[in-house]
């Protein structure tokens, strides 16, 4: 009988239907991704008349993105390489890219799960409405600002392999974001923190979502901002991948 | 002696380094047709190195792997597709049942399985009633046997095992040799790495023994012991008044305990 390869949508779909198994599997984590996020948009009611809509909902989502990028990626990827289990995908006839496809394109539902889910309480919760146009365009944004932190997860797991480091790294980092993203970004750290925040990841992805909300708002800086925001993912992706080992020995 | 016609893997002038230590020199072997074939050696002797190259998990820095005529290096996916792997420490996703992680390799090696095949699969098994569990809720003789149905689901040529009875009952290795000789009487072919000389002595056709990443000796488990059964070092080491395999394999790579 003569050696043939499945084909990769054969196999891209049997990972995927086990990534989103594991994911559901996970659905107590999936919900505190969702509930901080909301909780900030809740809290965050009585600031939505001086600070705009955009603003509020923009910040909230941040910190979705940031909790699906450095909590859930980071640390299920260096569970399962610590665990073997990306060895044992990797002896079977599936291209490396498939097997971490998989495990992007479930992020990519959770970004779309979080930005929903932040609309939905927005306009519950906090009467915020968007034009049709900055629906669509901030689930756009959102991907873009999901994946510069998919792609600082990615850099942590290729720089560090101890999936316990891995974990404590990941959730300082997510700290340092929301306290200096919560007090930098309004320049209650001082003008040079202020500065600093509107460039840091947090920043440009805070501002394109502001931006891309209010469509009629987009300016150069936004525009400057989404070009930091491709840079990022670009540097924390390349370096992320190139240092990636597939086993934690 | 060396037919390449019945060669389902060939490994020519393997060489592999990890920096500047060089884990496996110029290893050559081949593994045929209807064969189970042991590659052993004592810890740190280059046995997973080896294997580990043919899995395309370590680049090896020269030499060939040929499986099934597809080179491992040129067609990695279609050399791939023509062996079953064990891993000498097989994991899954924790959240997985062991019917969702069958359907998971089935669908990546593109083998339909309809609930009627998975119900046979885990009769065969003896795993019926297990379908519904998590694989970390087996036991280690439950787990080989998920593994080993796992690494051949596809009906590959070539089926490696690293180590594949480690930790097992003396009931579970037996069924577990049972099932690879049953994989040989299919004509695939088998190579398994193994510290046990008993398992290597009952189950294999041949060996090859490897120390300090280069091969020693080639040959069936008899003819090793016939040839060496006079040599005075391994009548040193002797210790049940007949020569045994596990003698010779310490007269050949000596006495001191690696780490």
């Amino acid at each position: 009988m003569a050696t043939t390869i499945p084909k990769t949508s054969t196999a891209l779909s049997a990972l995927l239907r086990a990534d989103f198994t594991t994911q559901w599997r996970n659905r107590r984590s999936v919900v505190l991704v969702l509930l901080v996020p909301v909780i900030i948009l809740i809290s965050w009611k009585g600031l939505v008349e001086k600070l705009g809509g955009p603003f509020a909902l923009s910040n909230s989502l941040t910190y979705g993105l940031i909790a699906i990028g450095l909590m859930g990626y980071t640390n299920s990827i260096a569970r399962d390489r610590d665990k073997g289990v990306f060895q044992r995908l990797r002896v079977a006839p599936v291209p490396t890219w498939a097997i971490m496809m998989s495990r992007l394109f479930v992020q990519l539902m959770m970004i779309v799960l979080v930005t929903t889910a932040i609309f939905v309480v927005g306009y519950d919760y906090d009467k915020i409405t968007l034009t049709p146009t900055g629906y669509i365009i901030t689930y756009f944004t959102a991907t873009i600002g999901g994946a510069v932190y998919l792609a600082l997860g990615q850099l942590i797991v290729g720089l560090i392999k101890s999936p316990e480091t891995v974990n404590s790294t990941s959730r300082l980092v997510y700290f340092s974001f929301v306290i200096i993203g919560m007090f930098g970004g309004l320049g209650m750290l001082g003008k040079q923190v202020e500065e600093l925040t509107q460039w840091s990841p947090y920043g440009t992805v805070k501002n394109i979502m502001v931006a891309g909300m209010a469509p009629g708002t987009w300016n150069m800086t936004d525009t400057n901002a989404l070009l930091v925001t491709l840079g990022y993912i670009l540097v924390f992706a390349t370096i992320g991948i190139k240092k990636f080992k597939w086993e934690s020995k | 002696m060396n037919n390449q016609q019945d060669s389902i893997l060939t490994v020519s002038g393997l060489n592999v380094q990890y920096g500047s230590f060089t884990a496996v020199k110029d290893v050559s072997f081949d593994v045929r047709k209807g064969e189970i074939f042991g590659l052993l050696g004592p810890n740190g002797a280059g046995k997973t190195s080896t294997l580990s190259s043919i899995e395309g998990l370590v680049k090896f820095n020269a030499g060939s792997v040929i499986v099934d005529g597809f080179d491992a290096r040129e067609k990695p996916l279609y050399a791939r597709a023509a062996m079953g792997v064990q891993l000498q420490s097989t994991s899954f996703q924790p959240e997985l049942k062991v019917s969702e992680i069958l359907q998971l390799y089935a669908g990546i090696y593109g083998v339909p399985l309809t609930k009627d095949k998975l119900d046979e699969i885990l009769k065969e098994i003896k795993l019926e009633d297990a379908a519904s569990k998590k694989f970390g809720q087996l036991s280690g003789g439950q787990q080989q046997r998920v593994s080993l149905v796992i690494s051949t689901i596809h009906n590959p040529r070539l089926v490696l095992l690293d180590e594949p009875t480690t930790g097992l009952d003396p009931q579970s290795r037996r069924q577990l040799w049972e099932r690879i000789e049953a994989i040989r009487e299919r004509g695939h072919a088998v190579l398994l790495t193994t510290h046990s000389m008993e398992e290597a002595e009952s189950v294999c056709d041949r060996i090859g023994i490897i120390d300090h990443g280069k091969v020693i000796i080639i040959d069936t488990p008899q003819a090793l012991i016939e040839k060496y059964k006079n040599d005075p070092e391994v009548i040193a080491v002797s210790r049940r008044g007949r020569v045994t395999l596990e003698d010779v394999f310490i007269a050949l790579t000596g006495r001191a305990v690696r780490a």
